[in-house]
């Protein structure tokens, strides 16, 4: 067969091809800029560094199940419990403290040990009976959602509630719901989980072998096996990881409401999601990277805190996710440079 | 099996040109009503490229194609459909759907019939799948699921409804590749069948002995062009030797010490029910594996691999047992595998050089789990200073590469480890002849301490670097030669099953 010869570097790229590709590089941290300013000349107190922090604290628990999601993604899998994972560990922790009177400490033992559960049913379905991502998760998703209900009896746990007439013992600890509430030099706790749980995605999936084997089975599979890499082991991993992202996203958010609502966890599967695939567009990595999914799930923030200001109607927060999502998809999708088919 | 008919097709002249590459030749040939007319040949020697513009799908660059009598210009699959050509694909599935019974997929052309209705109902659509499957003789029960059948089902279900639409010409493209043995008989005697009923069939096999059961005569492509057209009793040998080309030359390496085995295996088979044989492999001389596609050289080599489980024997690796459960194992052991296709099995897109050279072996490229950027952009400049990878740097895109030049890339990624055994699935395919030379000489270097196999379909490729050549025949060794006592004629014959 005969082999074709692509353009290399240095040879003459067409002016307009270059502008495209630093369109696409720069593009959505350049309309996040824009954004800012605008908001900010708008509304004057959209750009202080409190609303700032507010906007980040909005987005934290997002971004963290987001992170999860992305190193599922880049294993080439995709995993639709996350939302559900949040609910189950809310409900978990909010059990183990009220019902149980547990510490906060092994609140947040069980709740971790919650979201390693969900991501065990999901390597049992995905890695050793072989069902597709897609659809094994899909099942995790719904059995976890049905699972908090049964753990909780169908009702909100919060202090002081009765359950067959017995009334629960204990409450949120104060050192639990610190991690929801609490600051650390005014910069509120979730963000700077968020803060660290990014920097350890970033070195993970761009600096170790373990993340280069990860990234290589989303690649190819087949030539990943061949060079040596036990995919199945791999891919569990990817789902522990993400499995214990929506674990920390489930305490933070249990800490931050204070009580094991029903359904609490349900926004987050689509949210992060969106953001973890918006992050694809950023600086044109065009794969799943922790840095894009972080500006991804600010880039919402930023999106619904100023739009919140300019007085738009809550109801039109998912349609604005939804229309950036769609408009992230077209650019690393079809607008790529070199992506042509 | 010669009627008084007029030919149902006749190809007269017909070539056809891909830029500078003629992938046909002059083409002449004639398919007489009722015959089964056999097309063998190597890869690239243009089976393809006439299947293709015998069903309509490419056009031929010059050159007169006759249907019964008739003047035609195909100018797409379904014209060549209408004119009485059909055509059934190697790969199965592709004409199947799946989710579907066996009756809707028997039925599935009335679905784009104009003027067949809105409604399908369940009865009526029994009704058309039993008839079709009654004059095709098939035996598949008319409710199954599709992805319910054995390949050879599907494969009878794909026929039936080609031979539903009536035609005058039947093209089976490696029918047999993925059967297994009585499957394929069942499928010849079906061909027999068909032929009987008067339809021409074109049948493109590597397998050697069912051409020769089969076929009326055989015609052989190589190099685009027609070689010779076989009558039956068709020789093996020499049809061998019309695919190949007699050129085959003796290629005497310089003589070395020959080591301590690396590598022996004992009662080994390239797959169930073949016939066992032993495996000796030793530095200081480079074991070549050849024999036609097909004949078991991918299951020998992936056994040895690990990356398929070992259908029997027990291998030995340096003085130690070896028996791998997955590639990780037989890395970890030392053994190392460029496998048959770049694309599929080696290459990821959008991958660069230094990438696709540290994967795998990443761990020597961390510390504590943290990947060195100078470790791999070292070991990607000595494999690309090593091989004479021609493109722009370890940072380039694999895409970035020639075809030459990433097999150099896939298969020097090796090199940088401390392996002991080497092994190679046509490490030449779709490789220019100076990647060839770059990535022969290497081995031939490494290969003064490392055990070394090489596989290829093709005899010269093999002779190139080999010292010692094993010949495979549908899945049995039929031979070992030295390459310096290689001869044409021996070749052949073993590479056909003959003279053992």
């Amino acid at each position: 067969m005969t082999t074709t010869v692509k353009p290399q570097v240095g040879e003459q790229v067409p002016l307009l091809d270059r502008a495209a590709s630093i369109g696409y590089r720069y593009g959505l941290l350049a309309v996040l800029a824009v954004m800012v300013v605008v908001f900010s000349l708008a509304r004057p107190a959209f750009g202080t560094f409190g609303n700032a922090l507010i906007v980040l604290q909005s987005v934290a628990i997002v971004a963290v199940v987001a992170l999860g999601v992305t190193v599922s993604m880049a294993a080439g899998g995709f995993d639709l419990s996350a939302g559900a994972n949040v609910g189950f560990v809310v409900m978990v922790t909010a059990s183990a403290m009220v019902r149980f009177n547990l510490t906060g400490p092994t609140a947040i033992a069980a709740g971790l040990l919650a979201g390693l559960l969900v991501a065990g049913v999901n390597v049992l379905l995905i890695v050793v009976a072989k069902v597709p991502d897609l659809v094994a998760t899909l099942g995790t998703m719904f059995l976890f959602q049905g699972l908090a209900l049964i753990i909780t009896s169908g009702q909100s746990v919060s202090a002081g509630m009765t359950t067959d007439g017995v009334t629960a013992p204990g409450k949120y600890t104060s050192g639990f719901v610190w991690l929801g509430a609490g600051t650390v030099a005014s910069v509120p706790v979730p963000v700077i989980v968020m803060a660290l749980l990014a920097a350890a995605a970033y070195v993970f999936l761009g600096h170790t072998r373990w993340g280069r084997a990860l990234y290589a089975i989303g690649g190819n599979p087949r030539a990943s096996r061949l060079a040596g890499i036990r995919v199945g082991r791999y891919r569990a991993l990817a789902y522990a990881v993400s499995g214990l992202c929506a674990a920390v996203g489930g305490i933070l958010l249990s800490a931050r409401l204070g009580r094991g609502d029903v359904g609490a966890g349900d926004p987050y599967l689509l949210q992060s999601v969106a953001a973890a695939l918006i992050g694809f567009a950023v600086l044109g990595a065009n794969k799943p990277n922790a840095l894009g999914t972080v500006v991804g799930a600010v880039f919402v923030g930023v999106m619904i805190s100023g739009l919140t200001m300019l007085n738009a109607p809550y109801y039109t927060q998912t349609f604005v996710q939804g229309a950036l999502l769609v408009g992230s998809l077209v650019m690393s999708y079809t607008l790529t440079p070199g992506r042509r088919r | 099996m010669t009627q008084t008919a007029g030919p149902v097709v006749s190809v007269s002249r017909v070539s056809k040109r891909y830029g500078a590459t003629r992938a046909l030749r002059d083409v002449t040939l004639e398919l007489r009503p009722g015959e089964v007319l056999g097309l063998i040949g190597t890869n690239g020697a243009g089976k393809s490229t006439l299947i293709n513009v015998l069903s309509g799908v490419t056009r031929p660059t010059s050159g007169e194609i006759r249907l019964r009598g008739r003047t035609v210009e195909l100018s797409g699959p379904l014209e060549a459909q209408d004119a009485g050509v059909q055509t059934v694909h190697q790969n199965i599935d592709d004409g199947v759907v799946f989710g579907t019974t066996v009756a809707e997929n028997l039925t599935l052309d009335s679905l784009a019939r104009r003027g067949a209705g809105w409604f399908t109902t369940r009865a009526r659509t029994r009704e058309a799948a039993r008839e079709i499957a009654e004059a095709a003789r098939l035996s598949v029960p008319l409710d199954a699921p599709v992805e319910a059948l054995p390949a050879s089902a599907r494969q009878q279900i794909v026929i039936a409804r080609a031979l539903s639409r009536n035609p005058r010409l039947l093209i089976l493209d490696e029918p047999t590749s993925t059967l297994s043995a009585t499957e394929s008989a069942v499928l010849l005697t079906a061909v027999r069948r068909m032929a009987a009923s008067g339809v021409a069939v074109l049948f493109v096999s590597h397998r050697l002995s069912e051409i020769q059961d089969l076929c009326d005569r055989v015609a052989v492509l190589r190099d685009g062009t027609i070689q010779r057209v076989f009558t039956t009793p068709v020789d093996g040998p020499s049809l061998v030797t019309a695919m190949l080309g007699d050129e085959i030359e003796a290629t005497r390496h310089e003589a070395r010490p020959v080591g301590e085995p690396i590598l022996l295996g004992e009662g080994m088979r390239t797959r169930p029910g073949a016939e066992p044989f032993d495996l000796r492999v030793s530095p200081g001389e480079v074991l070549g594996v050849t024999g036609l596609i097909g004949s078991g050289k991918t299951e020998l080599l992936e056994q040895i691999y690990g990356a398929r489980p070992l259908v029997s024997g027990a291998l030995t690796l340096g003085d130690r047992p070896y028996r791998p459960r997955d590639p990780h194992a037989a890395i970890g052991a030392g053994v190392a595998f460029v496998a048959e296709e770049r694309a599929a099995q080696a290459t990821l897109p959008g991958w660069s050089v230094r990438a696709h050279v540290t994967l795998p072996r990443l761990r020597a490229h961390s510390r504590t789990g943290l990947l060195s950027r100078r470790a791999e952009t070292g070991s990607a400049r000595r494999v690309i200073e090593r091989f004479g990878v021609r493109g722009p740097g370890p940072e380039a895109g694999i895409e970035a590469l020639s075809g030459g030049n990433q097999q150099k890339v896939v298969v020097g990624r090796w090199m940088e480890g401390a392996f002991r055994l080497m092994l190679l699935d046509e490490p030449f395919r779709g490789v220019d002849v100076g990647a060839r030379a770059d990535i022969s000489r290497v081995l031939r270097e490494i290969s003064t301490t490392t055990g070394v196999v090489v596989a290829s379909s093709d005899p010269q490729e093999v002779l190139q670097v080999a010292d010692r050549v094993l010949v495979l025949y549908e899945g049995t060794v039929t031979g070992e030669l030295r390459a310096g006592e290689v001869t044409a004629e021996r070749l052949a014959a073993l590479m056909a099953g003959e003279g053992r």
